[in-house]
């Protein structure tokens, strides 16, 4: 999925070209790498169906209990989104000869718009996931209902998760297309259409990278704010110190002494990070476990009023005790896990809870420290790439094009690495705060589970070599696959119009 | 005027509107997508070779992701306006939902990957993938239709957590299955009208011919459900309820089960009885305009059907959504239901204002690709094409 | 307000692309080989 975002600004952008210099070299890119596109969209648009039901059929608690606000950005992406992108992506494809130029690349920026706004409405969902803002329990109900449209649409967390994540799209896309165009080049072949690709890529992806990773601080900086436990997991920060906490640059997190062993920090520079200023203190996890733990005995009393409510008791002294602590009800319910009737759960059963709102760390430590290695990485090849265009040297650095074939991978590591930061280190906790992931789930039977669970597994294995298969053999193929008969299988010998054998031959 | 919007902006006045747009977004997806379903399962038998194969996908092929959106909008709508339906029923038809889940993942890349390699075994793989594809939902969702008004066998307990107790052989009762014959042939004569009317040659004959095939069995079954009903399927009754206003909670409410509930709805209200002639009367015109060679209209004559078709459904289960076979009060129904105040309100507004958009451009789009596609088109755009 | 300035990048990122591509043909660095039009 992320290819797609950055991707279908690329085409755009090519596409812009082709109109402002009538050139038919930049069509041709935008048909070669649209046909690269149309493989990934059709994956995702069969792993976008079953996310959408997914929710319905294996978190049923779950969209029960958020439905009323989590519905919500869900039901606007498919209207304001999904309708935009997939209506104009037949008309991308099969329009070229049924438009005028101009008409044709306005439905490429609104392909693009619409494969955007639609990671804009879902990462709001997913943003509200981490930081519950404008919603609030209610016992009539059972349920978590909104009380604010727009705090759920200017949420901070979603905010900065969008950026992050689209820039961390528009970086794939780019280095996908940089890493294919060197390819090319490496090899001698089409290269007129692989420079412009090339210079395309390594312009837009040089903006792109930048911003991820200034975005990507943002995030640690809204961390801070409103997830101290997945900072202060990611940062191994078992004490509170004094402020301006240091930087653990390296080092092994234990999470059985809750110690990091052999670390290398550099002074000052979290609390910087995190905080933006020099005299506020970044909480430890050993405070926050104890911070949580009060709030578990806390709801532990909302739940008791809970009770008596649902048992007819609806006095004052109740519902003003059921709203006043109504927060906290999420993490009674983490007891849920231990004891069925929470009300008079043990103390063991308590710390347990308690120690359960502490993620494992080394995981967390290590794959944010990796997403920032490929980060940095990515920005360093960009840059060069960029600077030996404009030194119109890039085609001789062979060193350099080589390195960005082999970069290829590192895009969707890195996303791969950022979501599990994200959702790893949420948990246990499917909403922070107010909805255990353990509770969150439907009542279905083993069975099931692994027949769907299987069933998904494999088809979309299948599916995804199927892709890949096809992906490498058009990328191979490269732009003879257009059938124009302009170039390098088609040239040459008499192979112009016989491109699907070479296309066998090839592989 | 201010009380007018205070009418229109009420609570109760939002729930009936809701089920109303939840119903024109079904009836959207039956009329857009409903087509490419009923394309998909007559590919393999009214394409007898790869090229004519080609022509059909071909019909739907640049227009059929779009139409799809219905389907995902349909699922999110009832996600933001309905949370408990989403909840209940998604997990409840479990395994049905995931059958048809796999079969419709089967359809995007079959769409795209098929024509993309000349080996034959594949692209007849992908023929009949699009053909599972097309035919396991449309009957999917009519089985589902089938034991809604039949009532499923689901509880909640005091959490509001649903438990559902019947398994999934148990969808497949005899009146499911009707109704699931009557979804099928439905989006079979759809989609055959709507080839009839962007072929030509032998394919719009073959396809001609189905349509009348089609016509005949979704008459039949339709009628036939409709006897059903009336002496053979238990209708449910709301006994007493918190109101129409009332915070929604499905437990608040006693509901019993009734012999003739569901159709006394077109005693009190006979106006309602035009969704069923709509579907009888519908049928007749498409067969009537599909011989004259009228497809056109006989394409308006069959959106006319599935509109009569789900409505009926609708209205008459109306005012429940899901009702409980095997504990009724826990019903769910169009008072109890819904989202919050709030939510319905501003789902309302972000509707209003972005419905009529999207059948804007939907219509631009598709008439910038009308015509008819013929076998030398394929063959000129070999690469280009589906 | 992190929307509005992911509007801004967007369109500063793809102005950034589209102008070094028009830079280089302006140039006419790009062409040397026979698949030209
Ligand atoms: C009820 C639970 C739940 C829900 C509703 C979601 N997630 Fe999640 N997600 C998890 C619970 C979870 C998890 C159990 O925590 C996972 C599985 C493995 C892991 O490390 O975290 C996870 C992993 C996970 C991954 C893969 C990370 C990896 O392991 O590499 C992605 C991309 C997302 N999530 C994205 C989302 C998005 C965009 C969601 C909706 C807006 C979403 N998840 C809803
Ligand atoms: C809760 C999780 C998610 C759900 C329910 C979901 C749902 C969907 C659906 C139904 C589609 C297909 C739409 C069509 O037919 O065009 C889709 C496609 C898409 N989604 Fe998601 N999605 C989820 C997560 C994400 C995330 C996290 C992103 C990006 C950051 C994203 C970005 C996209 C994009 C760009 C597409 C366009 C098609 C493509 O990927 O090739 N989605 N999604
Ligand atoms: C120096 C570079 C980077 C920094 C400081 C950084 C920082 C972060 C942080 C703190 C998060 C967690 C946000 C949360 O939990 O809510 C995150 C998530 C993520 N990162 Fe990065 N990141 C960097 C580079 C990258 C790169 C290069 C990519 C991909 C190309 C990437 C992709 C992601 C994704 C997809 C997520 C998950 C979505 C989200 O929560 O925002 N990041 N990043």
């Amino acid at each position: 999925m992320p290819l797609t975002l950055g991707l279908s600004f690329l085409l755009a952008i090519m596409e812009s070209v082709y109109v402002m210099t009538g050139k038919t070299v930049y069509k041709d890119m935008v048909r070669f790498w649209g046909k690269l596109f149309g493989i990934n969209f059709a994956l995702g648009v069969a792993t976008g169906i079953t996310m959408e039901f997914q929710f319905g059929t294996n978190w049923a608690y779950y969209s029960h209990y958020v439905g009323d606000i989590f519905g919500t950005p869900l039901a606007i992406e498919g209207l304001m989104a999904f309708f935009l992108e997939s209506t104009f992506i037949g008309l991308f494809f099969f329009g070229w000869d049924r438009l005028s130029k101009v008409q044709h690349l306005v439905v490429t920026w609104l392909v693009a718009l619409g494969s955007n706004l639609s990671a804009l409405w879902i990462l709001i969902a997913n943003g509200w996931m981490q930081n519950p803002v404008g919603t609030v329990f209610n016992p009539e109900t059972m349920r978590m209902e909104m009380t604010s449209f727009s705090e759920l649409l200017f949420n901070p967390v979603a905010q900065v998760k969008f950026v992050h994540t689209v820039s961390a799209g528009y970086v794939t896309g780019a280095v996908f297309v940089l890493a294919i165009s060197a390819w090319y080049l490496l090899k001698g072949r089409d290269l007129s259409f692989a420079r412009r690709s090339f210079a395309i890529a390594a312009a837009f992806g040089l903006a792109s990278t930048l911003s991820v990773i200034t975005l990507g601080d943002e995030s640690g900086y809204e961390l801070g704010d409103v997830q101290k436990v997945k900072l202060a997991a990611i940062e191994a920060m078992w004490e509170t110190e004094p402020a301006p906490a240091a930087f653990t640059v390296f080092g092994f997190p234990n999470d059985e002494t809750m110690t990091t062993e052999r670390e290398f920090q550099i002074p000052y520079l979290l609390g910087l990070i995190a905080t933006r200023s020099v005299d506020t203190p970044v909480l430890g996890l050993k405070e926050l476990m104890a911070q949580n733990e009060t709030r578990i005995r806390r709801g532990m009393d909302t739940y008791a009023a809970l009770e008596q409510w649902r048992a007819g008791v609806r006095d004052d002294a109740t519902r003003a005790k059921l709203l006043e602590t109504r927060n906290d009800l999420g993490y009674a319910l983490l007891l849920k896990k231990y004891t069925p009737r929470v009300v008079d759960a043990s103390e063991a059963q308590i710390k347990q809870a308690a120690r359960d709102t502490i993620p494992r760390v080394a995981p967390l430590f290590w794959g944010f420290r990796l997403m920032v290695a490929f980060g940095m990485w990515m920005l360093l090849l960009f840059a060069l790439s960029f600077y030996y265009c404009a030194r119109r040297q890039a085609g001789r650095k062979r060193w350099l094009l080589w390195a960005a074939v082999f970069s290829l991978p590192l895009p969707w590591l890195s996303s791969e690495l950022g979501w599990f930061v994200a959702e790893y280190g949420r948990q246990p906790w499917t909403v922070s705060g107010m909805l255990p992931t353990h509770l969150s789930a439907s009542t279905l039977s083993v069975g099931q589970v692994t027949f769907s669970m299987s069933g998904f597994v494999l088809l979309y294995s299948a599916l995804l070599i199927v892709e890949l298969f096809l992906m490498i053999k058009y990328a191979r193929l490269g732009p003879s696959s257009l059938g124009t008969g302009r170039y390098h299988f088609e040239n040459g010998s008499s192979l112009a119009p016989a491109a699907p054998h070479t296309a066998a031959t090839l592989l | 005027m201010a009380e007018f919007f205070a009418f229109l902006l009420s609570y109760e006045t939002l729930r009936v509107i809701w089920w109303l747009f939840i119903g024109i977004l079904l009836i959207g997806f039956a009329i857009t997508d409903g087509f490419d379903l009923g394309v998909g399962t007559l590919l393999p038998f009214l394409g007898r070779n790869d090229e004519e194969r080609r022509v059909i996908i071909n019909v739907v092929g640049p227009t059929w992701e779009g139409n799809q959106v219905w389907f995902i909008l349909g699922g999110g709508a009832v996600f933001a306006a309905w949370p408990p339906v989403y909840a209940t029923a998604f997990s409840g038809f479990f395994i049905a939902l995931i059958l048809t889940l796999f079969a419709m993942i089967l359809r995007p890349v079959g769409f795209d990957y098929r024509s993309k390699l000349p080996d034959p075994r594949w692209r007849n793989f992908w023929d009949w993938g699009l053909f599972v594809g097309g035919a396991v939902p449309a009957l999917v969702f009519g089985v589902a239709f089938g034991n809604l008004l039949r009532g499923v066998p689901f509880h909640f307990d005091a959490d509001l957590r649903a438990y559902y107790t019947g398994g999934f052989f148990g969808l497949l009762n005899p009146f499911g299955l009707l109704a699931g014959v009557v979804s099928l042939s439905m989006l079979v004569m759809h989609g055959a009208v709507y080839l009839q009317l962007r072929t030509e040659g032998e394919i719009q004959q073959r396809a001609r011919q189905m349509v009348a095939l089609a016509v005949k069995v979704f008459v039949g079954a339709f009628a036939l459900a409709g006897l059903w009903l009336l002496i053979g399927v238990d209708g449910y009754r709301l006994d007493s309820f918190a109101g129409v206003a009332a915070p929604s909670n499905p437990l608040a409410k006693t509901v019993v089960r009734d012999g003739g509930a569901w159709l006394a709805q077109y005693g009190q209200h006979p106006w309602m009885l035009l969704a069923p002639l709509a579907g009888f009367g519908g049928a007749a015109l498409v067969w009537l305009f599909s011989q004259r060679q009228q497809p056109g209209r006989g394409f308006i004559a069959s959106s006319l059907v599935l509109a009569g078709v789900i409505l009926t459904a609708g209205f008459s289960l109306f005012p429940f959504i899901m009702p409980s076979s095997s504990d009724p009060n826990s019903s769910l129904m169009v008072w109890d239901a819904t989202s919050s105040h709030l939510t319905l309100k501003w789902m309302f507004g972000v509707t209003v204002v972005f419905l009529p958009i999207v059948l804007a451009y939907t219509t631009w789009v598709f008439s910038k690709l009308r015509g008819t596609v013929t076998v030398a088109q394929v063959r000129a755009a070999d690469k280009v094409m589906y | 307000m992190w929307y509005f300035t992911w509007i801004l990048g967007v369109l500063l990122a793809c102005s950034f692309g589209i102008i070094n591509a028009l830079w280089l043909e302006h140039c006419g660095c790009l062409d040397d080989d026979p698949a030209n039009d």
